[in-house]
């Protein structure tokens, strides 16, 4: 059977023009099937072109789903599956994900029950499906050409994510041999991931737990079950890697000798060693060894006796005599005590020692309300079962009412190092003291930086070009290695002493710590290889932050520094704990900086100082754009009379306006001029005008585009504003920006940079060129292990090597929640792009004309008509022209738009930060386009609630966007909907996409976040596009003439009584305000 | 969790409480003194379930001793009943009626310290159904002034000894003469045959699965039973088979006042610990439990070989997954947990953990060295994976 062409329904309502193939437009799934990977494809574009033969041999009656396709460009067999789906009168309905794609509201595509349908498929074999796996998600969350990656299924990132699990797994030798058996009772041997452990079983829970339906609608026999589906999966690709690495290594030569019907055991390893699974044996020997290994396995699940209650051992240093000042001398006579308790499982602080249950000669004990029955007879068993793992512990069943057993300094150690770690995962309780396995307990190698001591931001610093070019990263600083243990530093003699002693337990100074013989080598040949002397200060803050034991053969168990360098380190908290002397708002800076803003002003001050390029990445809102024109205000009233060179900043287009209006505003003293449009200077002209200003704006397009012009300014500082638009290393704007020539840095951006690994390799090697290594070599370092495995390790390691030049500040930090008032209200000035200049200036033209030639009523009614569209126009082209209708199922392009482009940029930074966001517009027809636009390009459910929406569904919206969940957001409403009776304070944010002119509607809307209830700051974004009557009516709101009266009273009929040149004035497009390119 | 340890319990002295040790599976054996304390209502599913749990592997404990029943003595409540209690005039005696009418006790048996007693007062009807059920069984089967009095002798304690054990309920019951009595009561077993079935009908029945892998009972258990011919509770005299060693007890009428007080110990026992029945019935609870779990993994593993040991997660594998059609509204959604998976790629901190938790081959004669090769087998694939990782 082939693909059905004449699917009705959804089907055909998806069915895009006919295109090159768009993979975006495409979702991916992943289902496991048979011992193998699955992957198939729903298809958003019409779908003749694409292969979609399913040969449907089998006498199945599943229905051919209408638009699955085999995936485009992944290697493999292909085959096919079914699957039951949610389906509408027998036509599939799509997935939440194709929904997204094609900016469909997930409501319209209701499906009530589930069809079996056939679905083409490449399948991929059990050794290679996590890789293929991974490079899918890789490429999708990574590659910036969106179209030429797959849109991911979450069955995807389902089966991604436990394909890493049983990475893990392996990596930590967590896989047991099983033996498996048939019916018929033959024997089969197989890898088998060990899932039962207490830690492996809560990662196991959160993955299940989060399957979602799709990853088990295969039709087998599994009947859907979770479980078994994940089991199944993690066990066969499991085996499949193991059994590969055997035969890498050719594993099985190591039996081929031996006979396997003399030994099980050989006949076992025939099964895990070789290609095959078979496990030669006899078939009346079979039921004898399938019980033996049984019994051995089902070991790893015994957790003995009680589960109220565990068995627990405490090992004791013996009581040091006095207070030995030296390293003890080892008395093999002293020993150590490892005694018995029992330990409640629920309270582990309620704990009974074994001396304490032999005098209690009861059969039952409640102690702080929990009941321990049998309390001897429960110690005798727990102690036998860990004799069973520990043999010493056998000395004690001896005795009659054992509390402890006695060991040797050697035989401590070898319990503390090899026993106590397989006690624990058996289930036994195991108290060690303090000093074990602490940092501080340990020898390694501690790195001392000596810096001159620096005035840091002193008065009398005078010149600030002073400090700056000399230091740096790339500064040479004094260094030299140390020994110690811990906060210990041990001198030369103490060390040889301790390397003398060949002792893994030793006392220093009173305290116990681990000596282990491989550190003493290592730390005697790493002194002798590394003297001291100089290195680079980034080099250094590398080795002291972010090695580990593998490069320097000993643990660096940290560094200490002297001077400035001191203060750079500052603390683990990042630049936030530095001491900084406070700086005051600058006199020429009109306004007051918050504390928090002061602070901020300072620190980049204190950065820049000292060479380094620094990050400011305060939540949107916390005034970024304050800072940093404070900060040029500072440098010039500290300068005196010496010019101060020229600061370049590099924004996204949609921002140059407000950048502009906020400089004009809170630093009128500095000289600012915009590079960009079509008017802008070239050649000489610009370089001379730029080396006389202070602040030159211009965009990340131009910067690439005018490079060369750019690099004629003798630079001061370069400042890229929304510093992510430089995420992606290898293109072409960020390596322009990279490439100016410019002593200081500074990049601010409102997303948690930490966070996303890619962005924060770009702005730091922006910032601190080679501080993070290569991009090749970082993403192995770093991105990898924390993107794929969240390795938290790694991530302490990366966060103590960028926090040094980050300042991030939170709305909720309580440092600066009590500097914000409860409400911030900012205009985003945004720009025409050429497509909507060039509507907006015809439909003036033609309304001029044409009001020229009427009166009265219909004169009127010409004017208001225009300012409808005008407002429309600003909005977003498509909402004038009505040629992207988003009900049926268009996409909407959000670069024909100024305002679109900017709401997308901030409604994505405050999801970033895991915020909501009220969008408020006069127009529904507006509304459906952001909605539409919005999912597409958020991948999130946007709600919209307007005045159609039924009473029921608005009360289950309100509902949905109150409980906060993070899957929707974004609720968009129309004014007229949005007006009373609301309470919507899970937003923090308000938007006014387009203006009513009347401060009070927009207030109360405003409301409907900021009310009683609500606990956080709200901010207030009013959308107005520069040049147009937006900012002419803002203009005259704000100066509370008698025609802001008017105005406020009476909506726009006011407008309709001017004569038509007053209208020419008001309505004309003024230049410069154009976006010219992206 | 659950083990088999039916081999190293079988050597011990079978004279006191030997069970099974595991964590949640019912106990073949029981131990009635510690465990009676406090309990009072038979419902209470954690409750219940501690009382189970105790046992002891070493030292095998000596038959009945008075140390032990002195021990019992001090964690007894106080006599909830004396002879002296209120009198109610004899009826005709009605349908579960004789829990809540008492007579006046003429029983004068030879006190016991520390015996098993009868939580059940004169009047009170049964918190379990199963308790019930067995006490009209028993009711029904003797006259009532001997039912009456063994009832009696249950709340006076006279029960020195109590064990469920090997199929069998075994009681030593102190009675007017010098020596106890000793009292047996059995069930019919059921035969291999029907104990493949009723596990087969199980398994179908996701509720049951998911509430017997918790050793719980499910409350419409014997709908499982009837179709099969099959009860899975007495409830008819005839479906005991009581044995005393007293004078009085007879194959024609089997009901002396030490089965009755033996049965009545038993009911409540069983309503507090319902998965003992399995026990009585020749199916111990655990093999019940590894046989649903097998037959469950069989349904769902497929024609194909399953392993010889079923992994267990809790939280995850004992339940059944709700059908696929209830998860449409969300079916293609990735619940948020798995963004908090992590799946550090490392070496472990002590090489081969699982390996030297499990101990030598469990083929001890065999010769080949099989941990040794583990081991190594072990480095390698840990290796492979982190080279792997970090291409």
């Amino acid at each position: 059977m082939l693909f059905n062409d004449d699917a009705v329904g959804v089907a055909s309502v998806i069915n895009m023009p006919v295109q090159e193939a768009d993979l975006s437009s495409m979702v991916i799934h992943a289902n496991w099937a048979d011992g193998a990977l699955h992957l198939w494809c729903e298809s958003g574009n019409s779908s003749s072109d694409l292969e979609l033969g399913v040969s449907d041999s089998s006498e199945s009656n599943a229905i051919v789903h209408s638009f699955a396709c085999r995936p485009i460009g992944i290697e493999g067999k292909e085959s096919s599956l079914i699957l039951r789906l949610p389906s509408s009168s027998e036509t599939p309905v799509p997935s939440a994900a194709l929904s997204r794609v094609m900016g469909r509201d997930t409501d319209e595509d209701h499906a009530a029950v589930l069809t079996e349908f056939r679905v083409p498929s490449i399948e991929i074999d059990a050794v290679s499906a996590g890789q293929v796996l991974e490079t899918l998600v890789e490429q999708a969350d990574h590659n910036e050409n969106e179209s030429s990656v797959y849109t991911i299924g979450s069955g995807v990132r389902y089966f991604v994510a436990a394909s890493r699990l049983a990475s893990h797994l392996m990596a930590g030798h967590r896989v047991v041999p099983m033996l498996l058996q048939d019916a018929q009772g033959s024997l089969t041997a197989g890898w088998w991931p060990w899932l039962s452990d207490d830690k492996t079983a809560v990662r196991v829970n959160k993955l299940v737990r989060s399957m979602p339906g799709v990853a088990r609608a295969v039709v087998d026999e599994h009947a859907h079950d979770a479980w078994s589906m994940t089991t199944e999966f993690l066990a066969g690709i499991t085996d499949a890697r193991c059994r590969q690495t055997m035969i890498i290594e050719d594993m099985f030569d190591t039996v081929e000798d031996a006979d396997p019907d003399a030994d099980p055991q050989v006949a076992w390893l025939h099964g895990l060693l070789d290609k095959t699974e078979e496990v030669p044996s006899v078939a009346g020997q079979r039921a004898d060894i399938a019980r033996k290994v049984r019994r051995w396995i089902s070991e790893l699940e015994d957790r003995g006796e009680s589960s109220a209650w565990r068995f627990g051992l405490r090992i004791a240093e013996p009581i040091s005599e006095g207070l030995a000042a030296d390293i003890a001398k080892p008395d093999e006579t002293v020993l150590w005590s490892l005694s018995f308790f029992l330990q409640s499982v629920d309270d582990e602080e309620v704990v009974l020692r074994a001396s304490d249950i032999w005098l209690i000669s009861r059969e039952r004990i409640v102690i702080q309300g929990l009941t321990l029955e049998n309390p001897q007879e429960l110690l005798m068993a727990e102690l036998g079962r860990a004799s069973r793992h520990y043999k010493r512990l056998e000395d004690a069943l001896e005795g009659s009412e054992p509390i402890e057993v006695l060991i040797d300094s050697q035989e401590a150690y070898k319990f503390l190092r090899e026993i106590k770690p397989i006690l624990e995962e058996q289930g036994f309780a195991v108290q060690s003291p303090p000093w074990w396995e602490s940092p501080t307990g340990r020898l390694g190698a501690r790195l001392r930086i000596e810096s001159d001591p620096a005035d840091m931001l002193g008065e009398e610093s005078g010149d600030p070009d002073a400090a700056g070019p000399q230091l740096g990263l790339n500064t040479l600083i004094g260094y030299h290695w140390e020994i110690a243990i811990g906060d210990t530093t041990l001198t030369l003699n103490e060390f040889e002493q301790l390397a003398q002693q060949n002792a893994p337990l030793v006392r220093i100074g009173g305290k116990w710590v681990e000596i282990r013989p491989e550190d003493v080598e290592n730390a005697v040949s790493f002194i002798g290889e590394n003297p001291g002397g100089e290195m680079e200060l980034g080099e250094a803050m590398q080795l002291a932050l972010a090695s580990d034991a593998s490069q320097t053969g000993l643990a660096v168990t940290g560094v200490e520094a002297t001077g400035w360098v001191a203060s750079l380190l500052g603390g683990d908290t990042g630049g936030a704990s530095i001491e900084l002397p406070k700086l005051e708002t600058p006199e020429t800076f009109q306004g007051t900086l918050r504390p928090y803003q002061a602070r901020g002003m300072s620190w980049m001050v204190f950065m820049e100082r000292f060479g380094f390029g620094a990050c400011l990445a305060d939540d949107m809102g916390l005034g970024k754009t304050i800072q940093l024109l404070a900060l040029m205000t500072h440098e010039r009233i500290e300068a005196g009379d010496e010019k101060v060179g020229p600061t370049l900043l590099i924004v996204p287009m949609s921002v140059i306006g407000n950048w502009m209006k906020e400089a004009q505003k809170f630093a009128p003293s500095l000289k600012v001029m915009v590079h960009h449009g079509i008017d802008r200077l070239l050649d000489e002209e610009f370089t001379k005008k730029a080396q006389d200003c202070d602040l030159i704006l211009t965009t990340y397009a131009l910067a690439h585009r005018d490079n060369e012009l750019i690099n004629t300014v003798n630079w001061t500082r370069m400042v890229l504003d929304e510093a992510q638009f430089i995420k992606n290393p290898a293109a072409k704007q960020s390596q322009a920006v990279r490439g100016i020539k410019v002593p200081r840095r500074i990049a601010l951006t409102g997303t948690p940079v930490e966070n996303r690994l890619s962005e924060l390799w770009s702005i730091m090697d922006f910032l601190n060129p080679g501080y993070l290594g290569s991009a090749g070599g970082f993403r192995k370092k770093f991105s990898l292990p924390i993107e794929r495995h969240r390795d938290q390790n790694k991530m302490g390691k990366l966060r103590s090597m960028v926090s040094p030049f980050i300042l991030r500040r939170v709305k909720t930090d309580p440092s600066v929640v009590s500097d914000l008032p409860e409400k911030i209200e900012s205009k985003e000035w945004c720009a025409l792009t050429p497509e909507q200049a060039k509507l907006y200036e015809g439909c003036v033209q033609r309304m001029l004309s044409d009001v020229d030639e009427s009166e009265g009523i219909h004169r009127r009614g010409l004017v208001l008509a225009a300012l409808i569209k005008l407002k429309q126009i600003c909005n977003h082209p498509a909402q004038m022209l009505k040629d992207a209708d988003p009900q049926f199922g268009k996409t909407i392009d959000p670069m024909r738009s100024g305002k679109c482009v900017r709401l997308l940029e901030q409604v994505s930074e405050l999801i970033s930060e895991g915020d909501q966001a009220l969008v408020f517009t006069q127009f529904r027809q507006m509304g459906h386009i952001l909605s539409t636009m919005l999912r597409h390009e958020l991948g999130k459910d946007v709600l919209f609630l307007h005045g159609g929406t039924p009473q029921g569904k608005r009360q289950k919206m309100i509902d949905e966007f109150q409980e906060a969940t993070g899957k929707t957001p974004i609720l968009l409403l129309s004014l007229k909907a949005g007006g009373v009776g609301l309470n919507l304070t899970a937003a923090t944010h308000v938007f006014h996409f387009d203006r009513w002119w009347n401060p009070a509607v927009e207030n109360q809307a405003t409301d409907r976040a900021y009310r009683i209830g609500q606990t956080r700051t709200v901010q207030v974004h009013k959308y107005i596009v520069r040049g147009t009557l937006e900012e002419r009516i803002d203009e005259m709101i704000e100066s509370k003439t008698e025609l802001a009266e008017n105005i406020i009273g009476h909506g726009e009929r006011w407008l309709t009584d001017l004569g038509t040149d007053k209208l020419r004035e008001l309505l004309t497009l003024r230049a410069d305000t154009i976006a010219d390119e992206h | 969790m659950s083990k088999d340890k039916s081999d190293s319990a079988e050597p011990h002295d079978q004279g006191i409480a030997e069970s099974s040790n595991s964590g949640d599976a019912p106990k073949k054996a029981v131990k009635q003194s510690a465990s009676k304390a406090t309990k009072k209502t038979a419902t209470k599913k954690p409750a219940a379930k501690k009382t189970t749990r105790k046992v002891s592997k070493k030292p095998p404990p000596p038959p009945p001793a008075p140390p032990r029943e002195g021990r019992v003595m001090n964690v007894s409540s106080k006599p909830t009943l004396s002879a002296s209690v209120p009198i109610a005039p004899k009826k005709i005696k009605p349908q579960y009626a004789s829990f809540r009418s008492s007579r006046k006790s003429l029983v004068n048996p030879r006190r016991v310290r520390g015996g098993v007693k009868l939580k059940l007062k004169v009047g009170e009807s049964p918190a379990s159904w199963v308790t019930q059920r067995l006490l009209r069984a028993a009711e029904t089967g003797a006259e009532n002034a001997i039912y009456n009095d063994g009832l009696e002798y249950a709340r006076l304690g006279q029960t020195k000894r109590l064990t469920i054990e090997d199929e069998l309920c075994e009681g030593i019951i102190q009675g007017r003469s010098d020596k106890p009595y000793t009292t047996t009561l059995s069930l019919e077993k059921f035969s291999v045959e029907s104990q493949e079935q009723i596990i087969s009908a199980m398994a179908n029945q996701v509720r049951y699965t998911a509430k017997l892998l918790a050793s719980e009972l499910p409350s419409n258990i014997e709908d499982v039973f009837a179709p099969l011919g099959l009860k899975l509770f007495p409830a008819e005299p005839e479906d005991i088979k009581p044995v005393c060693s007293c004078p009085d007890w007879s194959e024609e009428q089997p009901w002396c006042k030490h089965t009755v007080c033996l049965t009545s110990l038993l009911a409540e026992k069983l309503g507090d610990d319902p998965m003992a029945i399995f026990g009585l019935r020749g199916m111990p609870g655990q093999e019940l439990i590894d046989g649903l779990r097998q037959k469950r993994a069989v349904g769902v593993q497929g024609p194909g070989p399953s392993p010889v040991l079923l992994q267990h997660v809790p939280g995850v594998s004992d339940l059944t997954s709700p059908p696929l059609e209830d998860s449409i509204e969300q079916f293609w959604e990735l619940g948020s947990e798995i963004y908090d998976l992590d799946t550090p790629i490392e070496p472990p901190p002590v090489n081969c953990v699982l390996l030297r938790r499990l101990g030598p081959s469990p083929f001890i004669d065999a010769k080949f060295p099989l941990i040794g090769l583990m081991a190594t087998c072990y480095q390698l694939i840990g290796e492979k994976v982190i080279e792997e990782e970090s291409e």
